[in-house]
């Protein structure tokens, strides 16, 4: 089964879960004719038969397709992309924890410092000082200007 | 409407109006400078900074950024040979050759202001033709309104992407995340998952956010350490021109203006297909019409001309779409709508006639950010040059912390920072599985109104058959059946041209 089979699956699985959890939802009243899972349910069945349309049409093409020498695909770094997510999930993370100020100058330095690694001195300083602006900037703009009363703290009340 | 008009012009060119659009026209052509920063990721990174200004001052600033963006791109195009923006794309055939050829300024003056024009042109369709489209949609009854909505998502679906399915499917999926939350009606909790929060529904800003800016920067960092960055010219000659000789040039050839503006505005006015779709239509559609078609590629000013007008009137039209009906043709339009709701105002066909004031500074707004564009423009293009070897590795983070703000400042709360997270991951996962995320955008921020407007069909006249018996209801239906067939007609052609079923998604 190729990609579009499995996403296929994923969304079939995800929305005949949802359908059945709609089973719940109360029936129309006598004033209104419909009840609130007649829209969802409508919505859910369509996307059930597209997923299961998608992973027909996957085993289908598969197997009427006849292989092709395909062009070297360009190499993609998802180590650096599951690396990326884990840092800004560690940040939304920390926001509450630490404070708006600590998590994002730890944010901003940590994810440069992960997408491109500093090979001196002065690369340190470009990480350092563009985590400092990012945090002071933003911070002022938002907070004093704009008015956003951006995450203290809960570990460091700061 | 034209005292309206120059009301709306006077009062954007105050200093506290006249400040954002400023900001936002120059921020914007940064953004569609800088290759792989795009006008809907540039718009979203300004979003979090128009919540704390009023209306007007941040639908200018964003306005700003839609024009300016649009014709950003232009100058890596002709001068670097990298399209800043996907609808910059034509530009780069005839504007980098020219520029080659030792005439850089020629090339970039006459994108200006083809953009210009253009633009001019796009502008004076929205102000003309906004008010009347808002007055025909104001006789819509709610089938109208549901089927016109059907109507918008499935031409979307069908037209973005490769595979009309997962396009439906993608739609169909924005349609599932409005359902979760209290139902319009009786206030019953659905799919709620047992999270509290979602009991008011999901948002569509954080989602928006999440999906598109996500998916993009995630998708960047991929092709990080594989692909170098962006080399600048060692040395860029005078871009020094005659501007009466380009503007010459330009209106020497004005039926060619006409049309390709003409063709950027109905790409515009219709969902889905984009400022990329543009340029490349009327690039395609000035060769065609050409005497030499042969000097298309090799620096001819038409190329420019067409792609340039087409990419800037596409901007007209889109704003219409919103306006009129409420509907954004694509994710630029859409953040605009966000901030709309925002501040509490309600797009579509009553929006210029309970909001002028708004509405024409809106007009106003879009004509005075095309003289910001050709000046911020004019005096920028060479610094703008160096800003495009800053590092991804240095704006991506600043980007996320952006997209972090615009979120939680919606309510001051984390919980929009979680549900931003997660479509984060999930818009990556669609982009990674084929989808294309427009169909989504426009489900998630069209599923209510559909919903609503379906039942109030229901509750006025319970027989459904009154959805296909009634004329622009049944029209708009049919309409929607044919943008399913045609886009199943197209993906056949191209599946016999031998063209892959299956290609990368974009918008």
């Amino acid at each position: 089964m190729g990609r579009d089979g499995i996403a296929g699956l994923v969304c079939l699985a995800a929305s005949l879960g949802l359908l059945a959890a709609t089973r719940g939802l109360p029936d129309a009243s006598l004033l209104v004719p419909v009840g609130p899972g007649f829209y969802p349910r409508i919505v859910l069945g369509i996307t059930a038969a597209l997923s299961a349309l998608l992973v027909a049409t996957d085993i289908w093409s598969r197997r009427r397709r006849t292989p092709v020498a395909a062009e070297p695909p360009i190499p993609a770094n998802y180590l650096l992309v599951v690396l990326a997510f884990a840092i800004v999930g560690l940040y939304v993370a920390l926001l509450p924890f630490v404070g708006y100020r600590l998590a994002t100058f730890g944010f901003v330095a940590a994810l440069q410092v992960t997408l491109e690694p500093p090979r001196n001195w002065k690369g340190w300083l470009a990480v350092a000082a563009t985590a400092f602006l990012t945090t002071i900037v933003t911070y002022f703009v938002f907070e004093r200007y704009l008015s956003v009363l951006l995450p203290r703290g809960r570990w460091t009340d700061f | 409407m034209y005292e309206l008009l120059l009301a709306g012009i006077a009062n954007i060119l105050q200093l506290k109006y006249l400040l954002p659009l400023f900001v936002g026209t120059l921020v914007g052509v940064i953004g569609g400078a800088l290759p792989g920063v795009t006008i809907a990721l540039t718009i979203i990174v300004v979003l979090p900074f128009t919540f704390g200004l009023d209306p007007l001052q941040g639908l200018a600033a964003m306005t700003g950024v839609y024009v300016g963006g649009s014709a950003g791109g232009l100058i890596t195009a002709c001068l670097l040979g990298i399209p800043g923006t996907p609808s910059a794309i034509a530009t780069t055939f005839d504007g980098f050759p020219m520029a080659r050829n030792g005439e850089p300024g020629r090339a970039m003056w006459l994108g200006i202001w083809a953009s210009f024009f253009g633009g001019l042109l796009g502008g004076v369709f929205l102000i003309g033709a906004t008010a009347p489209l808002a007055a025909i949609a104001l006789e819509f009854g709610p089938w109208e309104f549901f089927s016109l909505f059907v109507f918008a998502l499935s031409m979307v679906a069908g037209l973005t992407g490769a595979s009309l399915t997962k396009g439906l499917l993608s739609g169909a999926i924005g349609l599932v995340i409005t359902v979760m939350g209290n139902d319009p009606v009786m206030g019953a909790a659905r799919l709620t998952l047992g999270i509290g929060f979602l009991e008011g529904g999901i948002p569509f800003l954080p989602v928006l956010i999440g999906v598109f800016a996500f998916a993009q920067i995630m998708t960047d960092i991929e092709k990080m350490r594989a692909i170098g960055t962006v080399g600048i010219a060692e040395r860029i000659p005078t871009l020094v021109v005659s501007q009466l000789r380009v503007i010459g040039e330009i209106f020497s050839r004005p039926f060619l203006l006409l049309w390709t503006s003409f063709i950027g505005l109905l790409v515009g006015v219709l969902p889905a297909i984009g400022g990329s779709a543009a340029n490349m239509m009327a690039y395609d559609q000035a060769k065609k019409l050409s005497r030499h078609p042969e000097r298309f590629g090799t620096g001819t000013p038409e190329g420019i001309i067409a792609s340039e007008s087409a990419n800037n009137a596409n901007v007209g039209g889109s704003l219409v779409t919103i306006m009129a009906f409420g509907i954004p043709g694509d994710i630029v339009t859409a953040v605009m709508l966000g901030a709309m709701t925002i501040h509490g105002i309600q797009s579509g066909p009553l929006f210029i006639s309970q909001q002028p004031k708004l509405a024409y500074g809106i007009f106003a707004a879009y004509l005075v950010a095309h003289v910001l564009m050709v000046i911020i423009i004019a005096f920028s293009a060479r610094p703008m040059l160096r800003l495009t070897t800053v590092p991804k590795s240095m704006l991506i983070p600043i980007v996320l912390v952006l997209c972090v703000i615009g979120a939680y400042s919606l309510n001051n709360t984390m919980s929009i920072v979680y549900v931003l997270l997660v479509f984060g991951v999930m818009g990556y996962a669609l982009v990674k599985f084929g989808f294309p995320l427009a169909p989504l955008i426009l489900g998630v921020v069209l599923g209510d109104q559909i919903e609503i407007n379906m039942i109030r069909a229901i509750m006025t006249d319970s027989d459904p058959w009154l959805f296909f018996t009634r004329p622009i209801s049944g029209g708009l239906l049919a309409a929607s059946v044919v943008s399913v067939a045609f886009a199943l007609w197209q993906h056949h052609r191209q599946r016999k041209r031998g063209a892959p079923a299956d290609g990368d998604t974009d918008f």
